[in-house]
């Protein structure tokens, strides 16, 4: 179907732990996000078939909106065309599940094309298996088996400027061809050139008798000019035929998207680079997601995108590499109570055998939302060098701030999400606060590959969720003294003032979606956007208005205050309410029907050799 | 809205099918089984290899002919590409008597090119040898896959250290692991007996299993922090809740209990998100006339389920499902999510995150 004649358009977006389904359609002439379903992922064994979280995704939605959508006489997944407010136009499907695409890495200079190439797989679920330069100390033989023991899926294949010398990088394509004319058996990796245009004959002839070879454009066309855009769109294209290769069904999803399975973090890349193109824009959004298996942080300031994608670090299937890169003792700096490290590692490798439950406590809640506040640092701190921000703490002042995966984006209370985006992100100034529990800005990225009015549509008719705009001012003041003096002006009631003290965070009680006037003073020492003084008009969000006066850089509290200082944060997110605990059961009670392992039935154990073998004919097995 | 839990399956009587593969890596060289063959849960049913390094060995070099001629070099190679050779086998040869020079190979592998001058090597670093596991029929063989049935009573576990073992089991005594360290490990009960403990386990505690010379433990839960100890020893562990100091799930215990004296198949599996081996005993049993049926895990959770509770403060409990809330419930810590409500054992009813039950099959 032509792109004009599309009006509804559904996403899937495979996650690790759960299917997504978003659904956009036109309404009054506007595109818009109109219903989100989701179910858990079925890819991994013993399902192993990522079509039927599809289709329960599909079901669910059908059931909340009352549109068919699958076509109940097939037995595979077959989504009906659109037809009298049923079906949909087209099918679009984005994933982070399976396991991460392993890249080898081939280049001539580390500082130039390796860098380069190392940013063209930043943009994807990859891990980097190794990398191969002319200036490589290793003999012949250790190079090969570099190579070849590194058990790629892909060889990235970049260097020289477009016109420039060839004859090292054809030696490097003569190496890379002797290592695939070796593999006898198991997977034969593919082949991505991104480098010198004037090798693209020899690269197909060196290497297309052994692998899949696919061609993008250099990313490196001089010396000053780095395109790593061209090689990105082919690497997704290498993203979808790896992921129908790989186990989990994936084919048969990818056979019904009309681009594939795209990677979740090209959509979120897409949407943000547009959210950065707006005129309002300024320095641009910011987006952090932080999955079950993979974490990711998007920024983009006027089209052009920056991005860290970590493979081993999320709150689901890599709590364990993530405590590891972590450390304990940096999850606990967020924990009002004292728990061991052994807790903590019981814990995480608890939560990687059961990566779809959700925690049921308050306590195993604060410490998935401590280690994904410390998530984000570090993949803040990985994308600095990125933003130039020299040897400043602070974040620059992107926005919105935009907050997606589970752990954030359900929360107890919208203001202990904001509360969360604030802690790990700890953005300076006046900003806008955003949630994307639907994953709507990637679908929306992938969306705008097929139908960009979609995106920009969808993006202003609401498909994020507002979490209300914070005043995070610079500098601190100490803790218990003036720090903001707040009024807010609502219509039709009275002034709302408050003094936000030194150390608190405070969120106003406002209705969402009311209109308002903010005024703020700072005492001495404190300045939001380079002022003491600021007024603003806002429409509340869901979390109200937030005022944090905790401090920039974030003052942590001292062990020793940790419990009260962080109890009070949380209790001032959620509105002042904490939950309150429930009676504790007792075990005796729960486990009363447990046998008395010590002492066997009688005789039982001299029955044994009595028994028949198990391919022997038991007549009265009795069995509970 | 029907919702699909996961599934731990815990069953006193299935039909238990099994497909056993090379692992990733790993280089098929035999099928030992055909389809219809009956297999015991040691049988050999796959060999395959492990191959690993390259070696690169410059002829010439080798044999200190740098005057060679090609051709010259081509006669004194023995070997050909894809021929297996062996730990100082004869690869190439130059001369005879005192004059004569040999190039050996350097380990055991396969010659996987031979041009140029040049033999490329590729070492077998390990042969691998793939067990039925549990005891059954062959129903089929393709694509180097094998797909095995049998009947028995089946337990999932959580967790296990990449061993396996089949044989009779025993219960720890009442006196803990202490009775073990007392008993003579050759006279003792317990030796070559996998050993149940329905308490969680500490380092001291697998130190002295060993030492008693036992078949392998299986155990509720013990420290994340030595698993890598536990998968350096050389008997099955098997948690059957998690790590840490896990509540046993009764219906486990029972079960284990009430085959008491039966052989059994512990397969330690390690748990990998893209594996289909999971931890598992298996206690074979003929069905007797009666209908064993595969595991589910593909229906939807009703009304009057059995489940088991995975996560805290009720983890471990079995608990039956009275009610399915059409709408998300906020939960104790104020997080609001789809829930069932269900019965304890102790009848108090309360709401569960339906992300937090497992079926049982």
């Amino acid at each position: 179907m032509a792109a004009e004649q599309i009006n509804s358009i559904l996403v899937a977006d495979i996650g690790s732990v759960h299917t997504r389904l978003a659904l956009f359609d036109l309404v009054e002439g506007e595109y818009r996000l109109i219903a989100s379903a989701r179910a858990r992922t079925t890819a991994e064994p013993p399902l192993g078939k990522a079509s039927l979280g599809v289709e329960r995704a599909a079901q669910r939605m059908s059931e909340l909106i009352g549109r068919q959508l699958l076509d109940e006489s097939s037995e595979d997944l077959f989504l009906m065309p659109e037809s009298e407010g049923h079906g949909v136009d087209a099918f679009l499907a984005m994933g982070s599940a399976g396991r991460p695409m392993r890249v080898f890495l081939v280049g001539l200079t580390p500082e130039i094309s390796l860098a380069s190439g190392q940013r063209v797989l930043a943009g994807s679920f990859v891990t980097i298996t190794g990398t191969l330069c002319p200036d490589d100390l290793r003999s012949e033989t250790e190079q090969l088996n570099a190579l070849l023991t590194s058990d790629s899926d892909l060889i990235l294949i970049v260097g020289g400027t477009d016109g420039g010398a060839d004859d090292i990088l054809l030696a490097q394509l003569h190496k890379v061809a002797r290592a695939l004319s070796l593999i006898r058996r198991g997977t034969m990796p593919v082949v991505l050139y991104a480098g010198n245009q004037a090798l693209r004959a020899h690269v197909k002839a060196l290497l297309t008798p052994y692998t899949t070879v696919f061609i993008a454009r250099n990313v490196r066309p001089s010396l000053n000019d780095e395109q790593l855009f061209p090689a990105q769109i082919e690497l997704a294209l290498v993203y979808d035929e790896y992921r129908t290769r790989c186990p989990g069904g994936f084919a048969e999803v990818g056979r019904y998207s009309q681009v594939g399975v795209v990677p979740t973090v090209q959509g979120t890349i897409s949407a943000v680079r547009y959210l950065s193109t707006l005129p309002s824009a300024g320095r641009g959004p910011l987006c952090l997601d932080i999955g079950s298996a993979n974490s990711l942080l998007v920024s983009a300031t006027r089209g052009e995108p920056h991005y860290v994608v970590r493979t081993d670090l999320g709150v689901g299937h890599s709590f364990p590499e993530a405590l590891e890169a972590i450390t304990p003792a940096q999850v606990r700096r967020w924990l009002p109570s004292q728990v061991s490290d052994e807790a903590l590692w019981d814990y995480a490798y608890n939560k990687q055998l059961r990566p779809a439950t959700v925690p049921a406590t308050l306590d195993d809640l604060l410490i998935e939302q401590a280690l994904a506040r410390e998530i984000a640092r570090t993949l803040v701190d990985a994308a600095r060098p990125a933003w130039k921000t020299g040897l400043s703490q602070l974040l620059p002042s992107f926005n919105p701030i935009i907050g997606a995966g589970a752990i954030l984006a359900e929360t107890p209370h919208p203001g202990v999400a904001a509360m969360l985006l604030l802690d790990a992100l700890q953005p300076v100034g006046v900003v806008d606060l955003r949630l994307d529990p639907h994953q709507a800005l990637a679908a929306l990225g992938v969306i705008a590959y097929l139908k960009p009015v979609v995106t920009v549509q969808a993006l202003e008719t609401g498909a994020l969720v507002d979490l209300g705009t914070a005043f995070c001012p610079l500098g601190r003041v100490r803790t218990g003294h003036g720090a903001m003096r707040v009024e807010i002006r609502q219509p039709g009631e009275a002034i709302l003032r408050h003094t936000v003290r030194g150390g608190e965070l405070w969120v106003a009680p406002v209705a969402p979606g009311t209109r308002v006037e903010v005024t703020v003073s700072l005492a001495r020492g404190l300045s939001l956007n380079g002022r003491r003084r600021i007024k603003r008009r806002l429409v509340t969000g869901t979390a109200g208005i937030i005022f944090d006066a905790r401090g920039r850089p974030l003052a942590m509290p001292r062990p020793q205050d940790r419990a009260r200082v962080l109890t009070a944060w949380l209790k001032a997110a959620m509105g002042g309410q904490l939950p309150e605990a429930p009676p504790i059961e007792s075990p005796e009670d729960l486990h009363a029907d447990m046998p008395d392992l010590a002492t066997p039935e009688r005789g039982m154990l001299a029955m044994a050799s009595e028994y028949p073998a198990w391919d022997e004919e038991w007549p009265d097995a009795s069995l509970s | 809205m029907p919702h699909y839990p996961e599934t731990s399956v815990i069953k006193g009587l299935a039909r238990v099918i099994r497909h056993r593969q090379l692992p990733r890596g790993v280089v098929h060289r035999r099928t030992l089984v055909t389809a219809g063959a009956q297999v015991s849960a040691v049988t050999v049913v796959l060999q395959g290899e492990v191959l690993r390094e390259y070696h690169v060995l410059d002829v010439a070099q080798a044999l200190k002919w740098p005057k060679a001629t090609p051709a010259q070099i081509a006669e004194a190679i023995l070997v050909t590409a894809g021929q297996r050779v062996r730990l100082g086998q004869e690869l190439a040869q130059r001369g005879r008597g005192r004059r004569q020079r040999v190039l050996q190979a350097p380990t055991d592998g396969e010659v996987v090119e031979v041009d140029e001058g040049r033999i490329i090597l590729q070492s077998s670093e390990r042969a691998v040898e793939v067990l039925a596991k549990i005891p059954g029929e062959v129903e089929s063989v393709e694509n180097d896959v094998v797909r095995i049935s049998g009947t028995g009573a089946v337990i999932q576990c959580a967790w296990g250290n990449g061993q396996f073992f089949f044989g009779s089991y025993v219960f720890l005594p009442q006196e803990g692991f202490v009775a073990l360290r007392q008993a003579d490990p050759a006279m003792s009960p317990y030796r070559g007996k996998m050993l149940i403990s329905p308490v969680p386990v500490e380092r001291a505690e697998l130190t002295i299993a060993r030492q008693a010379q036992v078949a392998g433990v299986v155990a509720p839960g013990m420290p994340a922090s030595l698993r890598e100890f536990a998968m350096g020893l050389t008997f099955p562990v098997m948690l059957t809740e998690g790590f840490g100091h896990r509540q046993p799930t009764t219906l486990i215990y029972r079960l284990l209990h009430s085959n008491m004296g039966r052989q059994a198949a512990f397969d330690a599996a390690l748990p990998e998100r893209w594996s289909w081996e999971h931890p598992e005993i298996v206690i074979p049993l003929p069905a007797g006339g009666m209908y064993a049926e595969v595991p589910s895990v593909l229906r939807a959770l009703e009304v009057g389920d059995q489940v088991r509770l995975t996560r805290a403060p009720w983890d471990g409990v079995l608990a039956e499902v009275v009610a399915l809330p059409a709408g998300a419930q906020v939960i104790d810590n104020g997080l609001r999510v789809q829930c069932a409500r269900v019965r304890l054992p102790n009848k108090r009813e309360v709401i569960v995150p339906l992300a937090n039950l497992e079926t049982l099959g």
